[in-house]
């Protein structure tokens, strides 16, 4: 077996609630903000090169202090440059009945880790529906992005007599009622997606083992209250924080520690805000198309133990038999239930190929399948190489990696080279490992689509036609071989939340970035300025599920392209101009003469810089890399593409 | 935790609570003694007298009582409770 490891490595010992995922801070934030540049942007982005360590509340308030003052006393064109370098703007309000300016500063100090340069507004101390009253004209001039109802216990005060069942299920009821009708309220007035919380359990109350069965209990009233809010979120679309969730991870005395509420009518103590901080983050970053969805794992001491060249198939710890083939075992069943999540699994290893390979297929323990395995890098090659060729070969941004490795040598050389990939920090020991990669969140997803449980059947079919393409060389007649079908209709209710995925995730073929909630998507169908089109390709390979969306806004004659997205793995097929075709189509049924293109750029979206310009629009504006685009519709000719276009009723 | 072991002397630990003032009071410039205290910092108010506690209990990985929370006024007191604890 492989030697024991020198313990270079304290995350073993560090609690959840101090991100031992992340790599720890070196020194004290304030010695490391001496060396802060003097010019904003690079102070900016020295700070974000701070903000990847695992800091604590303190120093993660002093953080954010920094970003926001150099936001504020910045020029005007200083959002566009933060733009470009990957930095996103992003507004949140938050309507707390108990002390929350606290957060604002450890919440904008978190965000930059997440590339979103945060603004925070609070109303605190106060009811939400009276404030929310009172700014509703000041909310619609001004939409915050995100809209945080952060309830808590002492808010909602639950309480109902003991051992009546009805009378805890109208408690219940009626809170959940207020809280619906706030976060209705705040969609109006904003129109933006709103995050409501699960309580954690109130440390002051009593809490016999029974409790949990005995209808009015504190216990009872806020699992039944967490359980019907998280239902109703789910139906009326709104997000989740799932507080309850990270109080048990650390403890509900650690979170709530009375002192706090004591002193400062805070809701949870200061040391859990890092904690709270990122995972509120998460939600806004997968809203905005920025969570992870690659796991790039090793194989030697990650998805087994031994190393399979010296230790031979035999020799490695896997499965029954091993404590420590448990554990491993243990970390390639969660690597599969990620997969089941649409998480990309792929493989990057120094190893022998055939070896590596056979010892995949072979080991009778193997959890994971070769087929569960998207890409396999398995050579000598520096790994930061082979991860990049990775992110070629699928297709996807490297801030959608993150790369799991036992050797903290490969992670910091890994984390070094390419620092948009997130490289877990883990414990020494793989019986560790689970919930640290567990809490560390990377992959949060807010929604669950059916494409979401086929995506890794789309990226093993796209390599299967990569290899057709190989095979037949000219490619017009390869596209022609794959019996390309698009199916074309308007949004519809089936579609929705596929739809919504697509504008909220999608970066790169994204001529315009506008994210919609799907409030706002549902009522673009009904709305008779906006023409939709969702665009489904199937081909002898399978079904691509939904891979194009395209929002049209009419004035007078004229449409303008608000939105125009693709998925990427349908590249280079022709299908946008097939898409245009339909587009044109339809324009010249509604008597529509002309179609005005934008194209805005953002550090993703460089892909399409050419979109409209190659589909034959010319171009009639720039200002600042945004460039407009016309199409007289009257001069477009019918083009003969290799995809058959299936249109269902218009 | 960090270094606190050698850095217990007064003067020390009032350097290192002078830059907890500067940070959670976001005052650069400031310079504290201790007679410093609520009565003559303007911008020690209630709000940032949490802020200072919990800056101060993470720089010294220390924790005061509640009772403690509501009696410091001034400094001095800080620095003597720090004193107390970190000895």
């Amino acid at each position: 077996m492989n030697e024991p490891k020198v313990s270079t490595n304290l995350s073993a010992k560090l609690p959840l609630h101090a991100l031992p995922w992340l790599p720890r801070p070196s020194a004290k934030i304030r010695d490391r903000m001496t060396s802060l540049p003097g010019e904003p942007l690079q102070a900016l982005l020295f700070l974000q090169s701070l903000g990847q360590a695992g800091w604590g509340e303190a120093d993660l308030r002093l953080l954010g202090r920094k970003i926001n003052g150099i936001v504020r006393s910045a020029p005007p064109n200083f959002a566009a440059q933060a733009r470009e370098c990957g930095l996103t703007p992003a507004r949140i309000l938050i309507l707390s009945a108990s002390t929350a300016a606290h957060i604002a500063d450890a919440l904008i100090g978190t965000a930059i880790r997440f590339k979103l340069l945060l603004d925070v507004a609070i109303a605190e101390y106060e009811e939400p529906e009276p404030w929310l009253d009172r700014n509703a004209v000041e909310l619609k001039g001004n939409p915050p992005d995100f809209v945080l109802v952060a309830s808590d216990s002492r808010m909602l005060k639950l309480a109902s007599p003991l051992g009546d069942e009805a009378a805890a299920a109208q408690v219940v009821a009626a809170a959940i009622a207020r809280i619906s009708r706030i976060a209705e309220v705040a969609a109006a007035a904003t129109g933006r997606p709103v995050i409501v919380q699960t309580l954690a359990g109130d440390p002051d109350a009593i809490r016999f083992n029974m409790d949990l069965g005995l209808p009015g209990s504190p216990r009872y009233l806020t699992d039944a209250f967490n359980h019907r809010l998280a239902q109703q979120a789910r139906q009326d679309s709104r997000l989740v924080l799932d507080v309850n969730a990270l109080a048990n991870l650390v403890g509900e005395a650690a979170w709530s520690a009375g002192r706090y509420w004591y002193a400062a009518k805070y809701p949870f103590a200061t040391s859990m805000v890092p904690l709270y901080a990122d995972n509120l983050m998460r939600i806004l970053a997968a809203q905005m198309g920025r969570s992870r969805r690659v796991l790039v794992l090793d194989l030697d001491n990650t998805l087994w133990g031994g190393i399979v060249g010296d230790d031979g198939i035999e020799g490695l710890a896997l499965g029954n038999g091993s404590p420590l083939g448990e554990a491993h075992a243990a970390l390639q069943r969660m690597a599969l239930s990620l997969k089941e999540r649409g998480i990309i699994l792929c493989v990057s290893s120094k190893n022998d190929e055939a070896i590596a390979l056979h010892a995949f297929r072979n080991h009778p323990e193997m959890i994971l399948k070769e087929d569960d395995i998207v890409v396999f890098r398995v050579n000598w090659d520096d790994k930061a190489a082979n991860i990049k060729a990775i992110a070629e070969a699928t297709d996807l941004g490297l801030d959608a990696f993150v790369f799991l490795d036992d050797n903290p040598a490969e992670r910091k050389r890994v984390r070094d080279a390419l620092p948009s990939v997130a490289v877990p920090e883990l414990p020494e020991d793989p019986a560790d490992w689970l919930p640290v990669l567990q809490a560390a969140g990377y992959f949060e997803q807010s929604g669950f689509s059916t494409e979401d449980q086929l995506r890794a059947g789309f990226y093993k079919a796209n390599a299967l036609r990569t290899a057709q393409l190989e095979r037949i060389g000219d490619h017009d007649d390869y596209l022609r071989s794959l019996g390309m079908t698009l199916s074309i209709t308007p949004f519809d209710a089936a579609g929705r939340k596929r739809i919504v995925q697509l504008l909220s995730k999608s970066n790169q073929f994204n001529l315009t970035t506008r994210r919609y909630s799907e409030a706002e998507v549902a009522a673009m169908q009904t709305n008779s300025d906006v023409f939709t089109l969702q665009a489904r390709l199937e081909d002898i390979f399978g079904d691509n599920g939904m891979i194009s969306v395209v929002i049209c806004r009419q004035t007078g004659s004229s449409w303008e392209v608000d939105s125009w997205i693709m998925s990427c793995r349908v590249l280079g097929r022709r299908v946008e101009e097939a898409i245009l075709q339909r587009v044109v189509q339809q324009a010249r049924l509604r008597g529509i003469t002309e179609i005005v293109g934008r194209y805005i750029p953002t550090a993703k979206n460089g892909l399409v810089r050419d979109h409209f310009s190659k589909l034959g629009f010319v171009q009639t504006g720039d200002q600042n890399g945004e460039t407009v685009w016309q199409l007289v519709v009257s001069r477009y000719c019918e083009k003969n593409l290799p995809v058959r276009v299936d249109l269902r009723q218009e | 935790m960090h270094a606190s072991h050698q850095t217990t002397s007064p003067d020390a630990i009032l350097a290192r609570v002078q830059d907890v003032f500067r940070a959670e009071l976001d005052d650069e410039a400031l310079v504290i003694g201790p007679e410093t205290g609520q009565t003559n910092l303007k911008a020690w108010d209630s709000l940032a007298h949490i802020r200072l506690v919990s800056g101060i209990e993470s720089e010294f990985d220390i924790q005061f009582s509640l009772a403690e929370i509501e009696q410091i006024t001034s400094v001095r007191q800080f620095v003597q409770l720090i004193e107390q604890r970190t000895r």
